[in-house]
């Protein structure tokens, strides 16, 4: 595919997932004036979605698309990081995800709610696990 | 590389993407939502936040459900691979009569619907009508799997012990089948003893079959419900609620759906975890096994 192909690809994606959350956001419902976050998105259903709840399955979703696309482009060839294990980007994505749910965990049973603080640990792990692994 | 790419194949995994969909992704993001939220029925949900995660990761009760279920695992583990292995290498070797009705006794118990054979087990263990339970009384052990703890571990033990090994030991008789004659061949000119033939011969033969059945025992004894449901429905006390057991209590017994759903979450992240590792290890084990004999 030619340069602007791409560039209207990556473009036709973004204002789609834009979109959704847009849609998403119209969604949570009105508290005095204001945005509750934390209210019912959907009053009744069975499902009982919830504005942070929707964002995290929506950030997981884009990383899919950007890892999809990531691949499509940029082929890659499996690598052997520190952990002696071949990994490509997809992997290294998984490892993070998955570590970063035990670090949550860990956080919150040594400290407790709020987790921001885990959520940069998280980050950091990524990184490490981007670099390293 | 020009080779052309036909995307459109892609279409095909449609239908597994949709019945996946459905049958998973949904249903698992329902939970995630069910674990930040509260409810006192009528379908009605209120935001609850990491409440339930909170309270789950220091609740005694998970964390005994996990202590037993690691050790149920542990346990069970180290009894069918060792057991799988010895009957696997007593098998008769070259395929006849013995061979074939060994093949099909061994696949009977795993033949069995799971909650028939905790149906049997609970029957054959009855210390009043239970064959098992009337010899042993008989003969003056004090066996009651309803009210003893240890007794209970006992049953339940032996009786998945009695329901998979089958499984152990036929992956490894499979294993041991394809390895050539040229190698005992060899082992018996350099006059290799019999623990010999087997560290250096047939256990490396077998590490990928041991690996996947080591695999499905772990997962299998992780998630186990029906039997020990069944048999002894947790007790005597909470002796052997193992992690379903507990989680299916909480869930559709008291209704408590946020903390369940918390649970669940918690506990699929150990399995997927668990999983991974295993994967991890089989398909590494290919890749050298493969760049082994390209050498």
């Amino acid at each position: 595919m030619t340069q602007t192909r791409w560039l209207a690809l990556y473009a036709v994606t973004t204002l789609i997932m834009l979109a959704i959350l847009g849609a998403l956001w119209i969604e949570v419902p009105l508290k005095d004036g204001a945005r509750n976050i934390t209210g019912q998105m959907f009053p009744g259903g069975w499902m009982a979605w919830t504005f942070p709840v929707a964002l995290f399955f929506w950030i997981i979703a884009s990383l899919l698309i950007v890892m999809t696309l990531l691949a499509i482009r940029f082929p890659e060839t499996p690598r052997i990081g520190i952990l002696g294990i071949e990994t490509t980007r997809g992997d290294r994505l998984f490892i993070s995800l998955l570590g970063s749910a035990f670090i949550a965990l860990i956080w919150l049973f040594f400290a407790g709610p709020p987790v921001w603080g885990a959520l940069v640990l998280c980050l950091l792990w990524a990184a490490a696990v981007f670099a390293l692994v | 590389m020009d080779r052309p790419w036909n995307n459109k194949a892609w279409f095909l995994v449609l239908p597994v993407l949709a019945l996946v969909a459905i049958s998973a992704v949904i249903p698992l993001m329902t939970v995630v939502n069910y674990a930040f939220n509260d409810t006192f029925g009528n379908n009605q949900f209120f935001w609850a936040g990491l409440e339930w995660f909170d309270e789950m990761i220091h609740s005694s009760r998970l964390h005994g459900a996990l202590g037993r279920q690691i050790l149920f695992s542990a346990i069970i583990l180290a009894i069918e691979v060792p057991l799988g292995i010895f009957i696997a290498l007593n098998m008769p070797k070259n395929k006849g009569f013995w061979s074939s009705l060994c093949l099909v006794l061994m696949a009977l118990p795993l033949l069995i619907p799971f909650n028939v054979v905790g149906t049997i087990w609970q029957i054959f263990g009855r210390v009043d009508i239970g064959l098992l339970g009337r010899t042993l009384s008989a003969l003056g052990v004090d066996y009651n799997y309803v009210s003893d703890p240890i007794d209970a571990w006992i049953t339940v033990i032996v009786m998945d012990v009695w329901h998979w090994t089958s499984l152990v030991a036929l992956l490894c008789f499979a294993g041991l089948q394809s390895i050539p004659q040229a190698y005992y061949q060899a082992a018996k000119i350099d006059q290799a003893s019999r623990w010999a033939v087997f560290r250096h011969i047939e256990l490396p033969k077998m590490k990928g079959v041991l690996l996947i059945a080591v695999l499905l025992r772990f997962m299998d004894s992780f998630m186990i419900y029906t039997e020990p449901f069944v048999v002894t429905g947790g007790g005597p006390g909470n002796a052997t609620t193992f992690l379903s057991i507990d989680l299916a209590k909480m869930a559709t017994g008291q209704f408590d759906l946020g903390p369940a759903a918390a649970f669940s979450l918690m506990y699929f992240l150990v399995i997927l975890l668990i999983s991974w590792v295993f994967y991890t290890v089989m398909t590494n084990l290919d890749r050298d096994e493969t760049s082994g004999e390209a050498k």
